[in-house]
């Protein structure tokens, strides 16, 4: 029989853990979410001397403190599946921030192995780190990699598997100053004898440091705990003068920075490097801007042009097998649903999703493991911040411009609930590349490119001001932004690769199945011949209200489906695809704005499901709904005053 | 001195003494706020120099500890530092 090992990889964001873990995982990988999180967890096998090695990726974090999701959800893995090892990865170039994270590891008790990864970027910064020097301080063998270049993966994996047979690794504990560590022992006493699930020396650390989480927890079993611990800390930070969190915060550092000064040789670069000399441009305060746009736009324009050509090539493909369905299956109303509901709905969704996503996810991807995703945020945090958002937040948004569906689920990258709340609200209303087919292709086309564009720049200020609306009526604090700016460096291919595709799958689990339900309904609406009274009942809207000819009533509401159907169905009903001559400028204006807001398509509300749960998904929906059609009358009244071409 | 870190120019370093709370209302948010700085290693006596300021009242660039940080202005505003005194004509 086969032995099974678990071995979880953690350590600080952009370490180099996902590219160790292509390394070690090869094929069988998948990744899901931890069970009720939208945080995710990738999940991978490999077989070594005999044993089958479950290695799992825990998401990024800075330290292990109650602060956001991820950190809770990797140090209670931690300490309670207990994984048989613990990797934890160790970016050599910036020791000393890494070994507070490591320090914290091994004050919870897990059993690791150090990967001293990125030498290479390390020794071009002039850092040479005594990998020994360090094993022997902290008492956890340490392995020096490369990861991007797969050295010393091999040899982490014998040590690691060695560590896990002799069995007891013993980390040598930090200890902080003398009058701080009385009290963690009296403490630690204490929470000992009510039995937590989490070591006592930790557990005791940690209310002192003011955890929340363990607070609740120790409250529950014993509120005695609570108050000696209150009275310990006030009684530590009339000591120092400073809270407790701080003091042992900052002892901890101290005790990081001895360890990398001890092991770390520095010797001063003269020369700026090439990753320096680019961060230098990129995040210029004058010139960063304009290399932003450029580089923005080249990237949409070159995805929007690769798209179409591959889109056009696989839907004519793809729709040459009609005539032999229908040969098969003969005209008939089995045959229109199953073809004009399933199966252009499935076709649909694959000429949309590989042409566009595809690419779209792969150089996300390439910008985010570079480097460059964090200049962009920084030069964008001013913007971000009239909205109650920092410049993490561009990103989405900048997604929500290619395809709302990732725009909303990139939203985890905001630091807490209400942010990412905030965020998606926001991504929601942003036009994606869909809609951009529609406003070019009717208003831009039929009235005048220049009339596109103000319908462009009203949208942006629209998103403005109802962002600043959300984000003045959501309760809490905003968050400013606090990110570590790293070295650009060279993403490894096959990690981009495989983010890529993890991605798309995701994308078309959350998005096919909507995709291919709602075809059908529209479908079926349509042979059952509802779309005439459907039409009549819209009329007291898109007429009354919004000026629109009685069809487009109908068109809008297959644009729930996908918003570009907006304009193919419009062209169906009205018989012609030369849209000037049936329509006033005024009615494509007021139209197109009413796509551009009045509801996310429905793969992106399965997406805001999945991310803020049913009832806020529900909310957006119905609130965008109302905005729209009210932005839209308001429209028609004002451009029925001027006149347009 | 005690300066906020926000008033540093681009290539002034200093040493942090103090950070003020993020908010009147309520001790949540203020918690969440310093210790974030915190871990990540922006503890008092700390030596920070700033790199970069963005233009606008944007978020400055700080490199402690050997890595490098970018902060919002606001976060920026709360950061007490004391001015490194030069000691040698440069
Ligand atoms: N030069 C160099 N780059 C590396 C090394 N390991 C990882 N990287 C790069 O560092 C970035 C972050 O790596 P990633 O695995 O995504 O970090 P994670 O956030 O810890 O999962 C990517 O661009 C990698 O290509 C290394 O050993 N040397
Ligand atoms: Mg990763």
């Amino acid at each position: 029989m086969v032995k099974k090992l678990t071995i979880a990889l953690a350590g600080n964001a952009n370490v180099g853990k996902s590219v160790i873990f292509n390394q070690l995982t090869g094929l069988h990988q998948h990744i899901g979410n931890w069970p009720g999180k939208t945080v995710e967890k990738a999940e991978g096998t490999l077989h070594f001397r005999g044993y089958e090695i479950d290695v799992i990726d825990l998401p990024g974090i800075y330290s292990l403190s109650t602060f956001s999701l991820e950190e809770l959800i990797s140090r209670e893995y931690i300490a309670l599946e207990r994984p048989d090892l613990v990797i934890n990865v160790v970016d050599a170039s910036v020791l000393e921030r890494n070994l507070f994270f490591t320090l914290q590891l091994i004050e919870l008790g897990a059993p690791m192995v150090i990967a001293l990864n990125q030498v290479d970027v390390a020794e071009r910064k002039g850092i040479k780190v005594d990998h020994e020097k360090l094993s022997r301080l902290l008492g956890v063998p340490v392995v020096p990699t490369i990861a991007i270049r797969g050295l010393g993966i091999y040899r982490l994996l014998e040590v690691a598997v060695e560590t896990i047979e002799k069995g007891e690794v013993r980390p040598r504990q930090i200890l902080y100053g003398r009058e701080v560590e009385e009290r963690i022992e009296k403490l630690a006493r204490l929470v000992a004898k009510v039995g937590f699930k989490y070591p006592a020396r930790w557990t005791a650390i940690k209310l002192l440091e003011g955890d929340r989480e363990v607070e609740e927890a120790i409250r529950k079993l014993d509120p005695t705990i609570i108050s000696i611990k209150e009275k310990l800390a006030r009684e530590i930070e009339e000591i120092h003068g400073h809270p407790c969190s701080t003091v042992i915060t900052s002892e901890r550092y101290e005790v990081a920075n001895r360890i990398a000064e001890e092991v770390q040789q520095i010797t001063p670069i003269a020369k700026p490097s090439l990753s320096e000399r680019l961060d230098a441009l990129t995040s210029h305060r004058l010139l960063g801007y304009p290399i932003m746009v450029v580089t923005l736009l080249a990237i949409f324009y070159s995805i929007f042009a690769f798209g179409d050509y591959v889109s056009t090539i696989l839907s004519d493909f793809l729709y040459g097998f009609e005539p032999l369905f229908k040969s098969v299956l003969g005209e008939g109303l089995l045959e229109e649903l199953i073809w004009g509901g399933i199966i252009e709905g499935l076709i649909s969704g694959v000429t949309i999703a590989l042409p566009y996503i595809v690419p779209f996810y792969f150089l996300l991807y390439v910008l985010e493991d570079s480097g460059y995703l964090s200049r962009i945020a920084f030069l964008m945090d001013v913007v971000m911040h009239k909205i109650g958002l920092h410049g993490k937040a561009f990103i989405p948004v900048m997604l929500a411009y290619g395809c709302n569906v990732p725009a909303c689920l990139g939203c985890r990258i905001m630091e807490t609930e209400r942010e990412r709340l905030l965020a998606g609200f926001v991504v929601t209303l942003i036009p994606c590349a869909a809609t951009t087919v529609v406003i070019l292709g009717l208003v831009g086309k039929f009235v005048g490119i220049e009339w596109a564009l103000l319908l462009y720049i009203v949208d942006l200020a629209i998103v403005f001001a109802l962002g600043r609306a959300a984000f003045k009526s959501l309760p809490g604090e905003p968050i400013g932004l606090l990110m570590e700016m790293h070295d650009y460096k060279l993403p490894h291919m096959k990690t981009v690769v495989n983010q890529t595709w993890f991605r798309l799958s995701e994308f078309i689990k959350i998005a096919f199945p909507f995709i291919v339900l709602s075809s059908l309904v529209i479908k079926s609406i349509e042979l059952v011949g509802l779309l005439e009274p459907v039409s009549t009942l819209l009329s007291l809207v898109t007429v009354n209200w919004l000026g629109l000819r009685p069809e487009m009533g109908v068109s809008l509401v297959f644009g729930i489906l996908r918003k570009e159907l907006t304009l193919i169905m419009l062209a169906t009903l009205l018989k012609t695809t030369d849209f000037g001559s049936v329509l006033t400028p005024v009615q494509m204006m007021v139209f197109a704005l009413v796509t551009m807001l009045y509801i996310p398509c429905i793969a992106t509300i399965a997406a805001c499901v999945k991310e803020f749960g049913f009832k806020k998904a529900f909310f957006i929906t119905v609130f965008e709904i109302a905005f729209a059609i009210l932005a839209g009358g308001v429209a028609f009244r004002l451009l029925s005053l001027l006149n347009i071409p | 001195m005690e300066i906020p870190l926000s008033a540093l120019k681009k290539g002034e370093s200093g040493i942090i003494t103090s950070i003020l709370s993020a908010s009147r209302r309520g001790r949540g948010g203020s918690w969440g706020f310093k210790k974030r700085l915190m871990d990540m290693g922006l503890t008092p006596g700390t030596e920070i120099t700033v790199t970069k300021i963005a233009p606008f009242g944007g978020p400055i660039e700080i490199c402690v500890r050997g890595s490098r940080l970018a902060l919002g202005r606001g976060m920026a505003e709360r950061i007490l530092v004391r001015i490194k005194r030069e000691w040698l004509r440069s």
